[in-house]
């Protein structure tokens, strides 16, 4: 159980399932959907470095 | 708050100047949501397990779903704790807009709180009576209907906006537009709760219909933008896409928690307030019609059970398996997984032809 985890909380019958661990995909895609962000940000967030022009 | 502290260090550095764009602080509000819901979620699960604030699944219900019994719910508090921290920080909280659409999110979260905490924690299976409900509802509904109808100071504020049309807009007045406000907020909200009945079903269309609302926010308050693609314009409507960007933020974070098998369900007091959220920023933006197409999963999830209600009532037949009508196709074989990830599909669908109406008219 680390900082994003909850599941060892989950009550035993839940747990205990095996077909009920299928929620990596789901959060993969939430994982690329945060890098989609801050690749979105780079339009507006961009500081000028000393060499520039 | 950090829009103000930014502005005071600008003086100074002008790199803080930055801040200043909606975008900008709309993209970092949704990081700062997803960030702390990250960080507060898994102790708030632990919290609610420990106080043993379990779902109880409705015995009438797919056999399916028995095995979900038990599972924290009212982790809607987290989405709601995460949404109003991250617009405190990020947007201009001068902006009456804002203030409205908080207003209006927290007092149905409390609404729904509280229903979760008589049904789950006083195990009264019926929460607040439907009627107390309702009525509670409309109270918010319509003050927030009064107070957006005699804050306008443009016309454009209370036209009823035709899409796909072009300069089609009907003057509603000031009554017509608190009856629409009203039911549209009012609708919305329960038209969420209805549809979370599924892990994630309910909480990823609120993050595309939030991210798909934080561009009409965008434009409608953006006096260029606006009249370029034919909208009115909204003064101050624009930082509307803070709070969107949180919503999303907030939502695709309760998402990670809420995915199949979910760890935590939201509860009335996240469904409500979302629902609630996303009616008064559709109706700020004058984009009632769209957020209809947008929501259709919403729309039609609402209709089933009011066809099966009526149907039963008059001909005691039912038209669905069960209502509503994600638990109709769960009862034709799909899989749960399936019914989620097909109505997500849709939805995305459905906000394409909604954000198509920017340039389509």
């Amino acid at each position: 159980m680390g900082w994003f985890e909850a599941q060892a909380n989950l009550p035993g019958k839940l747990r205990a399932q095996p077909g009920r661990s299928h929620n990596h995909p789901v959060r993969f895609w939430i994982i690329t959907m945060m890098l989609v962000l801050v690749g979105l940000s780079t339009l507006e967030l961009h500081w000028e470095t000393k060499g520039e022009g | 708050m950090l829009l103000e502290l930014s502005q005071w260090l600008a003086k100074d550095i002008r790199a803080f100047n930055v801040f200043g764009y909606i975008t900008l602080r709309a993209v970092l509000a949704c990081l700062t949501a997803l960030v702390i819901s990250f960080l507060v979620g898994p102790a708030m699960i632990r919290r609610l397990t420990a106080y043993k604030i379990g779902q109880a699944v409705r015995d009438d219900g797919p056999q399916s779903h028995f095995i979900k019994a038990g599972t924290p719910t009212m982790g809607g508090a987290l989405i709601l704790v995460s949404i109003t921290v991250t617009t405190l920080l990020w947007a201009d909280l001068g902006n009456r807009f804002v203030w409205i659409v908080l207003w209006v999110t927290l007092a149905f979260g409390a609404i729904g709180w509280v229903d979760d905490w008589r049904k789950v924690v006083r195990r009264n299976p019926k929460g607040i009576s439907a009627k107390a409900k309702f009525f509670w509802q409309s109270v918010v509904g319509v003050s927030a209907a009064f107070y957006i109808a005699f804050s306008t100071n443009l016309p454009a504020q209370t036209e009823f906006i035709v899409p796909f049309v072009k300069q089609v807009a009907y003057p509603l007045g000031a009554i017509g537009f608190i009856v629409m406000t009203y039911f549209v907020i009012v609708g919305t909200s329960n038209a969420v709760n209805l549809t979370d009945g599924l892990d994630g079903l309910a909480i990823m269309p609120t993050v595309m219909i939030g991210g798909a609302l934080g561009i009409f926010a965008y434009v409608a308050g953006h006096a260029v933008f606006s009249k370029y693609l034919g909208f009115p314009y909204i003064p101050g409507a624009g930082e509307l896409t803070v709070i969107c960007g949180a919503i999303a933020g907030a939502g695709l974070a309760f998402l990670w928690f809420n995915a199949y098998p979910a760890e935590v369900f939201m509860g009335d007091v996240g469904a409500l307030a979302l629902g609630a959220a996303l009616g008064t920023i559709a109706v700020i933006v004058r984009q009632e019609i769209v957020l209809f197409i947008m929501g259709g999963v919403f729309v039609v999830e609402t209709l089933s059970v009011m066809l099966q209600v009526a149907s039963f009532k008059l001909t005691r037949r039912r038209i669905f398996r069960m209502a509503p009508l994600h638990h109709h196709y769960e009862l034709k074989g799909w899989k749960e997984n399936q019914v989620v990830v097909r109505f997500w599909i849709i939805t995305m669908m459905l906000v394409l032809v909604g954000l198509s109406t920017l340039k389509l008219r």
